[in-house]
């Protein structure tokens, strides 16, 4: 018997070996799809497990819910999705079969507001809260134009929950916010001084607006020449933001103060924390 | 015993005493200066003022702007101080609102109907923290529930006497209370006449 040299059979029989390959490529990743599966099953038990034991834990412990999180944010668990999905890209670069399979099995599995939120009951948590975040920026918004810094917010939500309420942390408020926005209500979150602003109504903030609010924060207000000295900005560019900000409703004029005109920033104003919501405040909150 | 005047938010805020350039935030200034100037007149029972006194009275002139609690306190001998905690290193402003932008608020008033001007050169001023016409329906829904309609009352009576001490009406200020009247009179409830020694009311 002699070798087989190059030609037209030599192809065909290439072919038939790729054409092998593949099949057997499909049956690895049912083999692995199986296991996967069997594994799934065993993690998702011991996660339900997990999660009943200390559901009250998680309810009740801001700090516990934390590490609960980052757990979960490391195994690719997004405990408040619809949909969990493992966040691994090899596993979808690779094998964008199994990959959408796995999805697949989830979602059907799963259908509704989230197997994960519903289970763990951790959802309506952030949920509720969304809702009080809401409510709070609505009855606020008339005077600081819909941004506040998370610190206020903080305070005006525990107020609002009363003394035998769960305990909510600022970790909590800004989860609860990138819920909403990410469900598109117009919420932001602007990173200032080492804490954040948060926005709830969709006024236009480019960079040059967000960078003029964090020179702000240090002392409530901000002049131009402030803002030529520390971004070197031109004039110009520092006026046109600045009328932003007093067309948007974020900012007061002061032509009172020593030197030149102060924009006054109600939202970062500190003595605000304390204050109430007045009466007439509550009524133009209301449409 | 001293009455001590919480200011709003806004007293401590320094754009407040500068007119805003935006029509919606100058809306809501003029709005909370009106609010302001109606509970500091109706808390300190100051029913007129002239131009030059508001000018002069820390209701617009708030001589230390600080970032803390200040407080108005009405002393026994009827003078007014204002007390605040020092703020530490602050930068200390004065918030003063120029008499063009006092004009421009006791305008709002006027058109709210909290405001009348005594004379025409506009120096001096009623301020009514209430409306004559809800004036008017108090003192009404008085006489109708106590069933004194058609009875005669001085003006004194209506606000001096023992019948109203319990009347949000009571001590109200003769000015105000005749254009309370008035209103009343326009719509055929009431009617101010002559009495002995003054004016006074009948009422249908």
């Amino acid at each position: 018997m002699h070798r087989r040299g190059v030609g037209a059979g030599a192809i065909a029989k290439k072919k038939l070996a790729e054409a092998k390959y593949k099949e057997r490529g499909t049956v690895l990743a049912e083999d692995q799809l199986a296991q996967m599966s069997k594994q799934l099953d065993m993690f998702k038990t011991n996660l339900e497990e997990f999660a009943s034991k200390h559901k009250q834990e998680i309810r009740k412990n801001p700090e516990f819910r934390v590490q609960f999180q980052d757990m979960c944010a490391t195994i690719g668990v997004d405990p408040l999705a619809c949909v969990s999905h493992c966040a691994r890209p090899e596993m979808t670069f690779r094998l964008p079969a199994l990959w959408s399979r796995l999805t697949l099995f989830f979602s059907r599995s799963y259908p509704g507001k989230g197997f994960w939120s519903e289970m763990l009951g951790v959802g309506d948590f952030y949920y509720e809260l969304g809702v009080q975040i809401i409510e709070v920026c609505l009855a606020l918004k008339h005077r600081n134009g819909g941004l506040i810094t998370l610190e206020e917010l903080h305070q005006q939500v525990l107020k609002g929950r009363g003394k035998f309420a769960q305990d909510v942390s600022q970790d909590d408020l800004i989860r609860a916010i990138k819920k909403l926005k990410a469900l598109g209500t117009g919420f932001g979150i602007i990173p200032v001084g080492g804490t954040y602003l948060i926005q709830s109504v969709p006024a236009e903030l480019n960079m040059d607006h967000t960078v003029v609010l964090q020179l702000a924060e240090k002392n409530g207000y901000v002049t131009v020449s402030e803002i030529k000295a520390s971004l070197k900005w031109e004039t110009e560019r520092a006026r046109q933001v600045l009328e932003h900000l007093l067309k948007e409703g974020l900012a007061w004029l002061d032509l009172q103060a020593p030197g030149e005109a102060h924009y006054w920033l109600p939202a970062l104003f500190t003595d605000l924390y304390s204050q109430e919501i007045t009466a007439e405040e509550a009524r133009e909150a209301l449409p | 015993m001293a009455m001590s005047f919480e200011w709003p938010w806004q007293y401590r805020f320094p754009p407040f005493f500068t007119l805003q350039p935006n029509v919606d935030t100058r809306q809501k200034q003029l709005a909370a200066w009106c609010s302001l100037v109606l509970s500091f007149c109706r808390l300190h029972k100051q029913s007129s003022m002239t131009v030059m006194e508001a000018q002069e009275s820390p209701l617009f002139n708030n001589v230390k702007l600080q970032r803390s609690k200040g407080h108005l306190f009405l002393l026994p001998d009827s003078s007014l101080k204002y007390l605040w905690r020092k703020a530490e290193g602050r930068q200390q402003t004065e918030g003063k609102l120029p008499v063009e932008s006092i004009q421009i608020v006791l305008e709002e008033l006027r058109k709210k109907g909290n405001l009348e001007w005594l004379d025409k050169s506009k120096s001096s001023f009623l301020i009514m923290w209430r409306r004559p016409e809800e004036w008017g329906k108090l003192i009404y829904q008085w006489v109708s529930r106590s069933g004194q309609n058609n009875s005669v009352f001085t003006l004194y009576e209506l606000t001096n006497g023992e019948d109203t001490e319990d009347e949000e009406f009571h001590g109200l200020d003769e000015a105000t209370l005749l254009r309370a009247l008035q209103a009343l009179q326009q719509e055929h409830k009431a009617e101010i006449i002559t009495v002995s020694d003054g004016r006074g009311v009948k009422f249908f």
